[in-house]
């Protein structure tokens, strides 16, 4: 009788058919659990953790209908950075043959000769500017305000310290996300920090708002509690929800309930930052 | 004697398949450890609340203890492999049967449990990973393993493994490519902010996993279907003991392995690659194309190997690649000291890297054909063949030599050197003084270099070539004809 050969041609299609059946069913499986942009709750409570962790409102938006179509930095470059650097720009020109600000004939020699100091010194002028802007606006919702008024405080600071017209969506971003950063950090507190290679302490332990507030331990976590049909006047007209989110410290409600509406365009959820209330976000630990 | 050593044995495409193999494995070992670390570090349990300074205290343990158990996985992978005999051979079935669990337990490190349990989530990452690795280590040594066998003539077998060598060099930097195709695909299909917002939850990691499983399957798979062992087993049983001492006792194998240790410095450049870059060429941004040609120079040096060794014994090859490694890097630091660093030299300098990146082919490819030389004159003196020891042997005195490779680079960089860290909040790399700059380019050249010449000085004491070599061969050929007549003979009684 012939001896029964291991058919290895075989043996290999099915391998590659048989992995390739459990790769394709754990991508999709973590794939659509994980992604939140297809759970209209997940993306409402990423939009209000994002702003009551740390008071990043900025953040938050590129959870919105801001971000559809393009990143959220270049929604800022078209819509406000662009019409300040060029003149006479408008949304959707091409800047390629544009001469603006962020020409570099025009840095002066602080601006060549700038090690980081100056740029630090800018970022802390810039600071109270920030916060008067999100408190007089309330919240990053009035985004359009706060956008507007700090670009153009920004570019007469930076004019007055560095004695250039200079101006490029570096420095904007630079300033802004360091602002930002420092906001949350007196909300949130800092700890002792010291370089890991040498040893020196570079920053202080402070106390924030929310640990006065809650104390050292506190953890906040945004829930959402309930969802409901919305309308949202998003062209288009498509499929709209209204999600409460609550956000909790530990067990209790710190905040009852923040209603976000979102709408849903393609399989993807987005908070419609227009439509959506979230000035209770930035005082309630007030 | 000439003749039967002219003998092809392998198919032309044989050559090649155990190339896309070698490839295979490597896409996804490659792959592997640094973006499970960052998987672990920065997605795995995002917004689960979890305690960042515990989670990344137990990275570095679940590296560590995978590490361990790799190391005792590989010795216990080599001894079982030389106790394998099968129809298929003795490694073929370790690859073509360990490459589904592999693939698809590969692809479980990257889906993580939505659980808001902290010692869970820590439970899962050690699990996880060591599993991995064991299974990992169960596929990969056979697959490298596999040169030794392909052919029982030493020339062609040579041939093999240094083009597989070269295809495997190429897929360890595959997954890089995967990851920047993945992302570009997902950019494409999901917009740029939604993109970022599916990176920000790790999902491209995840796709590109799938990936770089996929393509190990396939180009495994392909090789299990072409390639065949060559080189007959010995039947004797081989025990735990006599396993050990093979790794230890039998002089060439202990040199070949030896030359990881006393060559253990010699990647020290990759830690202080990011400061050439910042600190002599000017920008951050341009370690990658300090580290290209380098790539690249270990890549075109991978296949010259291959052309030295038809004309010079392994023992000199390695030695000359050794000799050339140490003289290429000290004219790097004199030309980089002599002329000082000016903008207009980035282009000489990066090219004096390629030239610096060839002597790594040799490392890639000379120890693996002298392991299987190796492996003759053991079954020669012992009539028992032991591959599996052989490789896991090398295997285990490299991960060793890397954890050294590890401890001294940082060590070199950040006290030896002098370095000052920026205390700027602003600035993030402070200035360096001449005598820093100059450790540098030491630890980027001359150390290296050193380390290059000590890799080569055991292999002064490495005799398995020329006349002996060949002795060998001729009597191992001639007793395995023998063996094949009189099981024939069994086989017809």
């Amino acid at each position: 009788m012939a001896e029964k050969k291991f058919n290895t041609k075989l043996y290999g299609i099915f391998a590659i058919l048989l992995v390739a059946a459990v790769l394709v069913t754990l991508t999709v499986t973590t794939y659509v659990s994980r992604y939140n942009g297809f759970h209209a709750d997940k993306v409402a409570q990423a939009y209000v953790d994002t702003i009551v962790q740390t008071g990043d409102g900025y953040n938050a938006l590129k959870n919105s209908l801001l971000s559809k179509d393009q990143k959220f930095g270049d929604y800022i470059r078209v819509n406000y950075l662009y019409p300040a650097i060029y003149e006479n720009y408008k949304p959707g020109d091409s800047t390629k043959e544009l001469k603006g600000l962020n020409d570099d004939s025009l840095k002066g020699e602080k601006t060549l000769g700038d090690d980081g100091t100056l740029q630090g010194q800018l970022i802390e002028k810039m600071y109270p500017v920030y916060t008067q802007l999100l408190q007089t606006n309330g919240s990053w919702d009035a985004y359009d305000a706060i956008l507007r008024g700090y670009i153009a405080a920004l570019r007469t600071e930076r004019a007055a310290l560095y004695g250039d017209t200079f101006f490029d969506d570096e420095v904007f971003f630079t300033c802004l996300e360091a602002n930002i950063a420092a906001y949350g950090d007196t909300l949130t507190g800092t700890e002792d920090a010291f370089d890991k290679n040498t040893g020196v302490q570079t920053s202080f332990a402070s106390e924030g708002a929310y640990q006065k507030k809650y104390g050292d331990d506190y953890k906040f976590t945004a829930q959402a509690v309930a969802e409901r049909d919305g309308a949202s006047a998003f062209e288009g007209s498509p499929e709209c929800k209204v999600v409460t989110v609550q956000v909790l410290c530990g067990d209790a409600p710190v905040v009852e309930g923040v209603d976000v509406t979102l709408v849903r365009v393609g399989r993807t959820w987005y908070v419609d930052q227009d439509a959506s209330d979230t000035a209770a976000l930035y005082t309630f630990y007030r | 004697m000439a003749e039967t050593e002219k003998k092809k044995y392998m198919k032309k495409s044989e050559i090649f398949t155990f190339g896309i193999g070698l490839f295979g494995v490597a896409l996804l070992t490659g792959w592997m450890p640094d973006y499970t670390q960052t998987y672990f570090a920065d997605f795995a349990f995002k917004g689960k609340g979890f305690d960042a300074s515990v989670i990344s205290i137990n990275i570095s343990t679940v590296f560590l203890v995978a590490g361990i158990i790799g190391a005792v996985i590989e010795l216990i992978t080599g001894f079982m492999i030389d106790n394998t005999r099968t129809k298929l051979g003795k490694v073929k079935p370790w690859i073509g049967f360990g490459a589904i669990p592999m693939a698809i337990v590969a692809m479980l490190v990257f889906v993580a449990p939505n659980t808001h349990n902290q010692t869970l989530g820590i439970v899962w990452m050690y699990f996880i990973y060591a599993l991995y690795t064991a299974i990992g280590c169960a596929v990969e040594r056979p697959s490298e393993c596999f040169g030794a066998l392909c052919s029982p003539e030493p020339s062609e077998r040579a041939s093999a493994i240094s083009i597989a060598s070269f295809m495997k060099s190429v897929g360890q930097s595959g997954g890089m490519v995967v990851v920047l195709v993945v992302g570009l695909v997902m950019k494409a299909i999901m917009g740029q902010q939604q993109f970022k917002n599916a990176e920000a939850q790790g999902l491209d990691l995840v796709i590109s996993t799938a990936v770089c499983a996929l393509g190990f399957i396939i180009f495994v798979m392909i090789f299990f279907i072409n390639n065949q062992e060559r080189v007959p087993f010995t039947r004797e049983k081989v025990s735990l003991k006599d396993a050990v001492k093979v790794v230890f006792t039998y002089k060439n194998l202990l040199m070949v392995s030896l030359t990881k240790l006393t060559g253990f410095g010699r990647g020290v450049y990759g830690t202080v690659s990011l400061y050439i870059a910042i600190y002599l060429l000017g920008s951050k941004d341009l370690k990658l194309a300090l580290l290209l040609p380098m790539g690249i120079g270990t890549a075109v040096g991978t296949l010259l190997v291959n052309f030295v060794l038809k004309k010079f014994s392994t023992k000199q090859t390695y030695i000359m690649f050794c000799v050339y490694g140490a003289s290429s890097l000290a004219i790097l630091y004199f030309v980089a000291t002599g002329i000082g660093f000016r903008s207009e030299l980035i282009v000489p300098f990066l090219i004096l890297n390629f030239f610096c990146g060839l002597q790594h082919g040799n490392t890639n490819v000379t120890p693996n054909i002298m392991i299987a030389d190796c492996v003759d004159e053991i079954e020669y003196k012992s009539g028992k063949r032991q591959e599996g020891l052989a490789y896991a042997g090398f295997g285990l005195f490299a991960k060793v030599a890397s954890a050294f490779t590890k401890a001294l680079g940082p060590w070199l960089l950040y006290t030896w050197s002098g370095y000052m860290a920026s205390t700027n909040a602003n600035v993030a790399y402070a200035a360096q003084s001449d005598a820093t700059l100059n450790k540098f380019l030491m630890i980027y050249t001359i150390i290296p270099a050193v380390f290059v010449i000590l890799q080569g000085v055991p292999i002064l004491f490495y005799d398995m070539v020329g006349e002996k070599k060949e002795m060998i061969t001729k009597a191992l050929m001639e007793r395995r004809a023998a063996a094949a007549a009189e099981e024939g003979a069994a086989d017809a009684e």
